[in-house]
């Protein structure tokens, strides 16, 4: 069975900022509740991109505080990209 | 009292915030192509003697303002000697510098040695009109044939002006100090050459009560010499006591010095020149001012070399005249890079790395905040284009500081990448990682070029330079 973007999204966010999947929730910041450095972010957006094999614009990738938003805006990028 | 403060009572008038929908970068005195401007709004106010004396900056400046130099004097005595080849090259980078109008208009040599007339000669024949060279003596009889004897027009004579100069050190009294000094300017004259008095320790000294009867002496010594003779006057502001500060009073006080030597000795302000230095780390500013108070000359000396703390730094004093005069009259400023390359690499000297316009990290940034700035939009965080302007193009060095925004603007740098060719800091994230990784494991010095180079080579290897 395909793996949702969430399942997807939460894998790269557990390599990258080494934390516990069951700490993560659609309302974490990134940032303040999961403490991604910035170095992390910017890994984290890598991450992302090498995972759903996509491409994000950088500043608005790098807005993104919440792992809720962060499954959104990745959905929309593989959307645009690779089509529904 | 300051009649125009309004009464303690009135609340001041509200601003309201003018949201506007494009920037306001105050182009027209940062235009960032060249030396940001400096403007005036009307007219200075100064309290002299009890009366108010205005002074106008604007026509101060419009006036033949120049920059004099000392690099192969004053600068000289401050390091060891300049050989005569480095005295030559460093006075054609000055021409270079200051132009065929002669932004830089003098400079002055040492006569005493064969070593210093042969570098006279040098100089000589390499045929500029800018800057003239002038002569430098200690003022006796042998002293002025010397002048004669290498054809200058000028020299500079010590006048020590404060009684510490007068008693401590000459142990004279005034009358014999101004009576030797007239008579030596008197024996310049008689010989065809110019005197330009050094008023040594100026702003240590009894200016009403020695300086402007002594100035107004030389004054009427001169007015019976044709111009071309007549004596020039050099504040010398020996131990860097001069004041800027509205209402400080005398003998620091540069606005009431220039007022005096203008209004009371009768100076011609194309006569007058300001020589600082800069135990108090107000050397450059000391200088400009006078400029704004209507002397037209500032002494300086290529970065700032001369005794103790150094003089003005020559191309500091140029570039604010640039930015002054809103134009560069002929000034090339490429040529201050040249110049300090040419210190460092063949005289051997120490330039501060932080040193403004010339440091070797003057244009460079390490926090990743003020690399983000640059990267986004140069003028952010450089002071003007200093790539166009001085050939020294804003760079970043990496630290634990600097983050990934440092790290992309380096890459990039490096790679020559430009707009939408440029990487972002996605593409240089593994180059960033590394980097923290190295501080992170307690390293404490900064990352070398070489080091990130070898990482572009292994993490980006489609765009590392072939070896």
């Amino acid at each position: 069975m395909a793996e949702s973007v969430e399942d997807g999204v939460r894998k790269v966010v557990v390599k990258v900022l080494k934390v516990k999947p069951e700490s993560i929730r659609p309302e974490s910041r990134f940032a303040a509740d999961l403490g991604a450095e910035s170095i992390q972010s910017v890994e984290l957006v890598a991450a992302f991109e090498e995972e759903f094999d996509i491409t994000m614009d950088e500043d608005a990738a790098l807005g993104v505080e919440t792992f809720g938003e962060a499954v959104t805006f990745i959905s929309r990028c593989i959307e645009e990209q690779h089509g529904a | 009292m300051n009649a125009e403060r309004p009464p303690s009572h009135a609340a001041p008038s509200p601003r309201p915030l003018q949201d506007v929908g494009q920037p306001n970068l105050f182009e027209d005195i940062f235009s960032h192509s060249s030396v940001p401007r400096i403007r005036f709004e009307g007219l200075i106010r100064e309290e002299i003697d009890g009366r108010i004396v205005t002074f106008d900056p604007a026509q101060a400046v419009s006036a033949d303002i120049h920059v004099t130099d000392t690099t192969f004097r004053d600068g000289q005595q401050a390091r060891p000697p300049y050989t005569v080849e480095q005295i030559a090259r460093l006075y054609e980078m000055l021409s270079r510098l200051g132009g065929p109008r002669g932004v830089i208009r003098q400079t002055e040599f040492f006569l005493y040695t064969r070593k210093d007339r042969e570098a006279l000669d040098r100089c000589r024949a390499l045929g500029r009109r800018y800057p003239e060279i002038t002569g430098w003596i200690r003022a006796d009889d042998g002293d002025f044939r010397l002048v004669k004897e290498a054809g200058l027009q000028e020299t500079g004579m010590l006048t020590s002006c404060s009684d510490y100069h007068i008693f401590l050190k000459m142990r004279k009294n005034r009358r014999q100090a101004m009576d030797d000094y007239l008579r030596l300017a008197a024996k310049a004259i008689e010989h065809g050459i110019r005197p330009r008095c050094h008023l040594e320790d100026v702003t240590r000294a009894d200016v009403d009560g020695f300086v402007v009867p002594f100035v107004q002496g030389l004054v009427a010594l001169s007015e019976q010499a044709p111009e071309p003779l007549r004596a020039k006057v050099r504040l010398c502001d020996t131990m860097g006591f001069g004041l800027t500060y509205p209402g400080a009073a005398l003998p620091r006080s540069i606005p009431k010095l220039i007022h005096r030597m203008i209004h009371d000795a009768g100076v011609p302000p194309a006569r007058l020149e300001w020589h600082g230095h800069n135990d108090f780390h107000k050397v450059h500013v000391n200088a400009a001012t006078c400029w704004i108070y209507g002397a037209h000359a500032v002494n300086g000396s290529l970065l700032g070399f001369g005794e103790r703390t150094g003089n003005p730094p020559l191309e500091g004093a140029v570039i604010e005249y640039v930015g002054l005069k809103g134009a560069s009259c002929g000034a090339d400023l490429r040529v201050i890079t040249e110049i300090a390359d040419y210190f460092r690499t063949e005289v051997g000297a120490h330039v501060p790395p932080n040193y403004p316009f010339v440091g070797s990290e003057f244009t460079v940034t390490r926090a990743g905040i003020h690399a983000d700035g640059l990267r986004r939009d140069e003028r952010i965080y450089n002071i003007f284009d200093t790539g166009a302007l001085l050939n020294r193009p804003p760079r970043v060095a990496i630290t634990d500081k600097s983050g990934v925004d440092g790290v992309v603007l380096w890459v990039n740098d490096y790679l020559g990448l430009k707009g939408a060719d440029a990487l972002n800091k996605i593409r240089v994230h593994k180059i960033a990682r590394w980097v923290a990784d190295q501080y992170a494991e307690g390293r404490t010095s900064a990352i070398s070029d070489a080091e990130l180079a070898e990482q572009v080579r292994v993490h980006l290897p489609e765009y590392a330079p072939k070896a």
